[in-house]
Order: structure tokens, then C-alpha cells, then sequence
């Protein structure tokens, strides 16, 4: 042929009678990805729909509805029907569009055959791909036992294979939810008061708000930013305890610089104060808590100077506080909290939250802790239990541990194999790079597996050390959790709202994307467990669970996707004060005899944490508003909205070390360990000296993420000093402390 | 051997996104391979076809090449996903899938009396967008074809192909894309 040849030269004149197969038999079999269909009318709004769902850009789960236009999204709102976050969205909400249509998101089962950390992929079918999963996970039982699997979950679709796991026998399952989250907050609160708080203080009634270290408005859960705004407009007043000047405290009435680590002598101080001057609810104490007189003894030490020496706070500052407290009891909330893995002695805090709660009385009433109830009983479908033998169990002294083991303890089985080896793991959801502190030590762990297999939405760093990697659905395409809850209840009325909002699936699933229950069934069989399948399908679980209620995804579906009926408010009569608590004294535990025969301090205890050493800064950590972890970091619209994570530093010691908002620095921590990337300095009066902070979940290190690569500074990369609080076993991650680098110079912070 | 003497365009089409499957042992074997070549011979592009160089064997280690090689380009990889093999990903305000182009083309499918097979496909995907060519094509619809080609597939087919030409680690790759080009440009 010519070098000046057309297409239609080539049409007419070329032959292709050398081939061995006619060219339409070569493509005979081939199932097109486009048809002949019927013409729809121009202009008839065919195809367009309000599709009910729920959120899953973060875990507060609000309810949404997608505008679905010829299959495909293009936008999310509130559902108009929600009595809980109603029409409003936060700007995550509104960008889970970015997250369905993300091109770096995982599309078919991939085979690592690389290296851990370096992979190079190859597309697989999900047949091979299941088939090599149960292969390299049952040997690994097979040789080491059925506990040498190490579970990672993570969210909502992780549940159902978590179950299958447990049940296969191992109980190493670590949810960075529990063990790096809100886990010594739930166990804290178990302990006193017999129930796990969730964030259920009715701000939106209180008179007066207590916020250590939550930093409301940065974190963005909507309903409850609602809850607290609605409590500001009425006129609470607000105490915010922060080494940090956080968007929270600035809208405070008392911001309280306290130094880090030391809550826990704040509160007892203020205890102590309420108690001595006889300002806490002596009826409530008396008809509904254990062991005042022992508590009472156990805190007289707390005196407003000791704590304000700890703290680095004024003493009329404290009793500022204490008086404040007291004088809007009990209409106050004393919020629990959400992140609470700080230092190592959290869960004496999180019992100083629960017993400063109750010596106000703050329970059950407007303002207080309580305990929402919708009404409403869904069923419950899961796997059998799994028998474990506890010779295994690695709970080590941590009696006191949220569901799961301590991640610590795992970690050093995988590491060291240590009490006994674990050899394989699975990573559902979760992405330990970024979750578990001591990240190197972690590498290394997943190293010396056996078998990694990773199941995920988008690739984020754990993918990067995976044997077998999975692409599941997203929320916008599956269904799943059932939002369970209660709303619109007054001061003064019996009445309120129960609602429920299953997740239903806003578009198909595109690629080979496959949801949890398929995924999880699929290894069952080729596991040997396939006779213990409790459901054959998603939308079959959804419909068993919704069944007690009389309702069914069909019936969700035509109401708009929430149903809603009469229910209590969540308060006791007027007053009164005597409750029973599901505690060991069946009342809330002041002084708790389970913790001391368990060799713990009985009463709220201050345990000192590690001083600021010289020419560092302790860092601290917290939520930008726009995103969630490392979850939301590669989508464009929140990425444009915050792109890396400013570093705080005090304005005068910026000054100092000839600093201005705008440089460039790195960051090195006390182990000579550097951040891999830069990110930009804020200076700002509002943070202490001894202290940095920066948003987590930044500085994403897989490259496949195209937009949240390397941007900003990874804080977990930073925690190399490894902390574990003693009764929970949950990390500690704010005991590690950091100076600069800016263009290579190393840069102590003044004292 | 077969006898055909006047190749059929819409056939073409059809064969190039056959090309563009991902890459198994149920049709890349010797057959495809052998009436590949025979493209490349009659179109005279002797580097591309040199540059091919498979055995008449192919062996397990030559098929997977090409499949890390088009998880690489078109799926996903380390350091990232080179040339996702979607219009919209390449349009204006694109760097995403199935945006607000993708909805045109499907439109642009539905107003001709064709439309995704599968709800959860992506219209404008590059093997979508061949086989929408091969049925226009042998509707006799040329006139429509070259509307299609000219505003909807060219626009985004042209960086793709610049990408892929770039990145492909396999000859077979870049010579797929280089035969795509071919077949959908005007005809002087």
C-alpha cells in the first residue's frame, strides 16, 4: 500500500485474504455495548428521577436524594422528606458526584503481581480473584490456625464480613472507628453510666456547653451542627477547652488554652469544686449514682490551683468554668466527644466527661446526655458467632477494650509473631496507612503477610501493599446501612419523631464493581461456609431487616425513601432523679469496682503524659470541615475547596523563627522521622507555643490517587511514638512532637 | 484463508473495538492476531508491524504483558490510571467519568435510535463509540457518522490516542490506536 493511503483507498483496494478468519467472524461473538432502542419524545423528562438514599461521604448519614438523569447523577441533596438533617447537605454531601464518577476509583478485581508497595496490576476476573482469596486465607488458618487472619474493616459495608470472619475463628478484628476513634469514649461512658453516649447531648436545649477538644463547625456531622447552633441562638453558653483557637472557640463564651493532656485534672478540679462548695445535684446523685463518697475522697486532691498549675490555666479561669456549669444545671451538655484517642490516658478522661455529667444531674433532661430512641425495631441479620478459643484472644491487660483487639497486639503478632503469628490479612474499607500510628512498623506488618487482600472504593494507600484488590460499590450504589433515629422532641412536650432511612442504590454499580454481601458470599463458598450463608443478597438482607417495622425496600422506595412515626422524647418526667443504668450497681458508677478489682483507678484519675521536649512542638490534629480523613481526599471539588492542610504554629514563635504565613515547610518529629511532603505555615495567635496543629488525612502516598497525591503533609507519618491507653487498649496519638525543615534548614520552635 | 476483496467500514469499526477488549485467551490468539497483522501489512506500517513481533504461540507471560500493560493505560495503576479510555474524561470540564459530555453522546445515541445495552455503561467509552459507528455505517447513515465523528468522537479520541502513543508499554497498543486514528479520520 501507498504512503498517501485514505481510508477509503484502503476500503476499496485493500485485501485481507492473507488473515486465517473472515473480519466479521472474528468479531461474531461480541455483545454490544450499544443497541437499537425506541426513540424517546424529546422534552418528556423521561429517565429523570429523585433516587432516596443515605450519605456516606462521612458516618453522620444523612439523608439524600440523587437526581438521576438518563442513569447518570448529577446532583445530590437533602431528602426534603428528612426530619433529622433535612434539606441541608455540607459540601461533602453535595461532592459525592466527584466520588461516583472519580476515573482513579477501582473498576475490576486487580492481581498485585509486584511487589507490596510497589504493585504492578493486572485486571483479573472476580472468579480468579475469589478463587485465589479463599485459597491463600484458608491456608493461612489451615497452617497457622484459624486466628492468624487479621481483619481491617471499616464503614458500613464492612459489618456483614466482619461477621463472616469472626466467625470463621478469629477475633483479630481492629475498626480504626473503635481502636484510633471514639472507642475509650464509648467504653468510658460504659462504665459509668452502662451505655455507649454516641455524640447525644441536647445541645440544641442546653443552657450551658461544654466542648473539650470538639471542634464543632470543623467537624461537620449536620444535624448536630444544626443541634449546637440551635442551642447558641437560644443563648447557651459555650466553653470550649483547646490548646487552639478552633472555629468552635471562637464563637465560645470561655475559651479555655488548656495544655494538652491535661482534660482529665480540668475536670476533676471542677468535680472537686462542685462538690466541696455543694453546687452538684445532690438529688441525682443520690437516687441514680454509686459510690459518691469514695469518688468524692478520691478527687479532694483536685484542688483549682493543683489543676491550674497541670493545665497551664489561671484558677479563676477554672472556676469560672465549675461556676458556669453549675449555675445552667442540669440543662448542660457535656459533650462526650468523638475523636478521643489523644494521649494515652483517655479513658480516665472520657470517665471524667461521664461522672461530670452526672454530678450535674445533666441526664435525661433538656440540655443532657441522652438517649434517643426511635421506637422503632428493625431485625437483625448477620452470621453465626464464631467459637474462639480464649487462648487466643489477644486482650492482654486492655479488659476494658472496645469489640475488637487491640490493634497494638495484632500488629505485633503480624510483626513479630507474637504470642502466635497471624500470616494473612484483610483490609475492608479501612486503610491502616492512615489510621494506625507507627506507620513504618505497620509496612513492615503487612510485609511479612502471607496474604493481603484489600477491598476498597478508591486507591488509597493500603491498596498499594495488596495481593488481591477488590473494587466495591459505593454508597451511591449499593444499599445498606439503616439510619435509625429520633428527632423534632421539645422541652415541655412527651412527643417526637422516629425515623428510618435505609441506603438504597442511586445508580447501578458501573464496571465490576460488586457489593459486600456478594463479595463476602462468594468467599464463604469457596471457603467451605457456604451452608452457613445467612442471605443471598443485599436487597434480601435490607428487606429481613426491615420486616419487624412492617416495611420493605419496596414500601421505602414509594414513600420517598424515609419512614417516620410518633415517638417519645428522649427525656424523664420533670423532676426526676432517680434512674436505673445497666452498670454492675444498676447505677452510674462515680467510683467503679469493677475497674479497681481490674487494677484500674475506681475514680477519675489524671495520669501525667510526656513533656514537650526542647525545640519541638507537640502536634495536634484534628478535622477540616471539607473532608473526612483520607476518604474525601482525591475528590476535585473538596480537594479545590482545601487543598493541603495548614500547619498552625503560634504566631510569636513563628516570628522567632523567621516564619511568615505562606513558607513552605516540612515536618520532623522526635525520632528523626520527616514528612515526606511540605505544606504551607499559618501562624496565628490562636494556638499555644508548645503546641502545632494540622488537619488529618492528608499527604496521600499512592500515587494513583491523581488529585490528593503528596498533597499537604501525612500527620499519621508523623506518630512513630506509640502510645496504648491501659484499660482499653486504643492508641494514644498525640505524644509526638515535631520542629521544621524549611528549604533544608532545620527549625527548633522556641520554648 | 478467506476471500474477501471490499472490506466493509462497519466491520472495521466493529473489529477495532474487539481490539480493544481487555486482553484474554478467548479470542487474542492466533486468529485476531493473524487478521491484525494482515491490517497492518495492508496498510503498510511495516515498523508497527515488526515492532508486534509475537511468537505463533502465544505464551501465558505474552498475554499478561498485554494486560498489565492495558490495566496500566486504561484501569488502574501505579503511579496512576494513564488514558481512561472515556470521552469525558478528556472534555471540557472533564478529568471525570461519565460528565455532562458523556450525557450529550448518549443523547446524541438516543435521537439516532440507539442506546446503552447495559444502564450502568458509560456512553462514551471508546469501544461504545466504535460500535455506534459500525451501525451508522451500515445504515448507510454517513452523513450522521461524520457529524458523530466530527463533534463527538474526534475531540476526545485525539488526546487519548497522543496519551497512548506516549505510555503503551506494548507495540499492540499503540499500533490499535494508531488504526483507530486511521479509520476515523475524514476522508480528503
Amino acid at each position: 500500500m501507498a504512503l498517501t493511503l485514505t481510508r477509503r483507498k484502503f476500503l476499496q483496494t485493500a485485501s485481507l485474504a492473507a488473515a486465517s478468519i473472515p473480519l466479521s467472524k472474528v468479531t461474531a461473538g461480541a455483545q454490544p455495548g450499544v443497541v437499537k432502542k425506541s426513540y424517546p419524545a424529546p422534552g418528556s423528562f423521561t429517565g429523570t428521577e429523585s433516587k432516596p438514599s443515605v450519605c456516606e461521604m462521612c458516618f453522620w448519614r444523612c439523608q439524600i436524594v440523587g437526581k438521576v438523569r438518563d442513569g447518570r447523577l448529577v446532583k445530590l441533596e437533602g431528602n426534603p422528606k428528612s426530619v433529622d438533617n433535612g434539606k441541608s447537605i455540607c459540601a461533602r454531601g453535595n461532592a459525592g458526584v466527584q466520588l461516583l464518577y472519580d476515573p482513579d476509583r477501582l473498576k475490576y478485581p486487580l492481581k498485585n503481581i509486584g511487589e507490596r508497595g510497589k504493585p504492578v496490576w493486572k485486571r483479573i476476573s472476580w472468579e480468579e480473584a475469589l478463587d485465589e482469596c479463599a485459597t491463600r486465607l484458608k491456608a493461612a488458618q489451615k497452617n497457622h490456625g484459624p486466628h492468624s487472619l487479621a481483619i481491617f474493616p471499616h464503614g458500613a459495608s464492612a459489618k456483614y464480613p466482619m461477621q463472616f470472619f469472626e466467625m470463621t475463628g478469629t477475633e483479630n478484628v481492629s475498626e480504626a472507628s473503635f481502636f484510633q476513634c471514639r472507642g475509650i469514649r464509648d467504653m468510658g461512658y460504659v462504665s459509668t453510666f452502662g451505655f455507649a453516649p454516641g455524640e447525644n447531648v441536647d445541645m440544641a436545649h442546653a443552657k450551658a456547653m461544654l466542648l473539650i477538644g470538639t471542634h464543632i463547625g470543623e467537624n461537620i456531622h449536620v444535624s448536630h451542627v444544626k443541634s449546637y447552633l440551635k442551642g447558641l441562638a437560644n443563648g447557651a453558653k459555650l466553653i470550649v477547652v483547646d490548646p487552639r483557637f478552633s472555629a468552635a472557640a471562637s464563637k465560645a463564651d470561655i475559651w479555655v488554652k488548656i495544655k494538652p493532656g491535661t482534660d482529665t485534672a480540668f475536670m476533676m478540679a471542677i468535680m472537686n469544686y462542685l462538690v466541696v462548695n455543694n453546687k452538684y445535684d445532690k438529688a441525682f446523685v443520690e437516687g441514680s449514682c454509686e459510690g459518691f463518697d469514695a469518688f468524692r475522697e478520691g478527687i479532694a486532691h483536685a484542688t483549682l490551683e493543683w489543676a491550674a498549675k497541670i493545665c497551664d490555666l489561671a484558677v479563676a479561669q477554672i472556676k469560672e468554668v465549675a461556676e458556669l456549669l453549675a449555675a445552667n444545671a442540669p440543662n448542660v451538655s457535656i459533650h462526650p466527644g468523638r475523636h478521643v484517642s489523644w494521649h494515652g490516658n483517655d479513658f480516665q478522661r472520657m470517665r471524667a466527661h461521664a461522672c461530670l455529667t452526672a454530678i450535674l444531674g445533666a441526664y435525661a433532661v433538656p440540655g443532657g446526655l441522652i438517649k434517643p430512641s426511635s421506637g422503632i425495631k428493625l431485625g437483625k441479620v448477620g452470621w453465626p458467632k464464631g467459637e474462639h478459643d480464649e487462648e487466643f484472644s489477644l486482650t492482654g491487660s486492655h479488659k476494658f477494650k472496645p469489640p475488637g483487639m487491640p490493634t497494638e497486639n495484632i500488629k505485633k503478632a503480624m510483626l513479630e509473631g507474637k504470642p502466635y503469628p497471624i500470616k494473612a490479612c484483610v483490609c475492608w474499607g479501612q486503610n491502616p496507612i492512615q489510621t494506625i500510628p507507627g506507620q513504618q512498623a505497620t509496612i513492615q506488618a503487612l510485609k511479612k503477610m502471607d496474604f493481603v487482600m484489600v477491598v476498597d472504593v478508591m486507591p488509597t494507600d493500603i491498596t498499594m501493599y495488596a495481593d488481591i484488590l477488590l473494587p466495591e460499590g459505593s454508597y451511591l450504589e449499593r444499599y445498606d446501612y439503616i439510619k435509625n433515629g429520633l428527632a423534632g422532641w421539645q422541652p415541655g412536650s412527651d412527643t417526637a419523631v422516629g425515623y428510618i432511612a435505609p441506603r438504597m442504590p442511586v445508580v447501578e454499580p458501573m464496571f465490576e464493581r460488586r457489593d459486600q454481601v456478594w463479595i463476602t458470599n462468594q468467599l464463604a463458598i469457596r471457603m467451605g461456609y457456604g451452608d452457613k450463608i445467612p442471605v443471598q443478597s443485599l436487597p434480601e438482607m435490607m428487606d429481613q431487616m426491615l420486616a419487624p417495622a412492617g416495611l420493605s425496600i419496596a414500601k421505602m422506595q414509594a414513600m420517598g425513601g424515609i419512614h417516620t412515626q410518633p415517638a417519645k422524647a428522649p427525656y424523664a418526667p420533670a423532676g426526676i432523679k432517680e434512674h436505673a443504668f445497666k452498670t454492675d450497681s444498676g447505677k452510674i458508677e462515680l467510683y467503679s469496682e469493677v475497674l479497681s478489682d481490674a487494677g484500674f483507678p475506681a475514680v477519675p484519675t489524671f495520669l501525667p503524659v510526656e513533656e514537650v521536649p526542647e525545640g519541638f512542638a507537640r502536634l495536634v490534629y484534628g478535622r477540616s470541615p471539607v473532608h473526612t480523613f483520607n476518604r474525601s481526599q482525591n475528590n476535585r471539588w473538596l480537594h479545590h475547596e482545601i487543598p493541603e492542610n495548614p500547619l498552625w504554629i503560634n504566631e510569636e514563635c513563628g516570628k522567632k523563627m523567621g516564619l511568615k504565613t505562606g513558607d513552605r515547610v516540612h515536618c520532623e518529629n522526635q525520632d528523626g522521622i520527616r514528612s515526606r511532603t511540605d505544606t504551607v505555615v499559618m501562624l496565628t495567635p490562636g494556638i499555644r507555643r508548645d503546641t502545632v496543629y494540622m488537619a488529618h488525612g492528608y499527604g496521600t502516598m499512592n500515587t494513583a490517587m491523581t488529585v490528593a497525591k503528596d498533597q499537604g503533609v501525612d500527620d499519621t507519618s508523623l506518630i512513630s511514638k506509640v502510645v496504648v491507653d491501659p484499660e482499653t487498649g486504643a492508641h494514644g496519638m498525640r505524644n509526638n512532637f515535631v520542629r521544621l525543615i524549611k528549604n533544608g534548614k532545620t527549625l527548633n520552635i522556641p520554648s | 484463508m478467506t476471500t474477501t476483496s471490499a472490506i466493509s467500514l462497519a466491520e472495521v469499526y466493529r473489529f477495532l473495538a474487539h481490539a480493544m477488549q481487555y486482553p484474554e485467551r478467548s479470542w487474542f490468539g492466533e486468529d485476531f492476531l493473524s487478521l491484525f497483522c494482515t491490517f497492518l501489512d495492508e496498510l503498510g506500517w511495516d515498523a508497527d508491524r515488526a515492532a508486534l513481533a509475537f511468537p505463533k504461540q502465544l505464551s501465558s507471560k505474552d498475554i499478561e504483558l498485554l494486560q498489565v500493560d492495558y490495566t496500566r493505560l486504561f484501569i488502574n495503576s501505579v503511579p496512576h490510571v494513564l488514558a481512561p479510555p472515556y470521552g469525558s474524561f478528556y472534555l471540557a470540564g472533564g478529568g471525570i467519568l461519565y460528565g455532562a459530555s458523556a450525557e450529550k453522546t448518549r443523547n446524541f445515541y438516543r435521537e439516532h435510535g440507539f442506546d446503552l445495552a447495559l444502564a450502568s455503561d458509560i456512553p462514551d467509552s471508546l469501544t461504545n463509540e466504535l460500535q455506534f459507528l459500525s451501525f451508522l455505517r451500515e445504515l448507510g447513515e454517513e452523513n450522521v457518522e461524520l457529524e458523530f465523528t466530527r463533534t463527538h468522537f474526534r475531540p476526545w479520541f485525539c488526546k487519548f490516542s497522543t496519551i497512548v502513543q506516549r505510555e503503551a508499554n506494548t507495540p499492540y497498543y499503540k499500533a490499535v490506536v494508531k488504526m483507530i486514528d486511521f479509520f476515523t479520520m475524514e476522508d480528503e
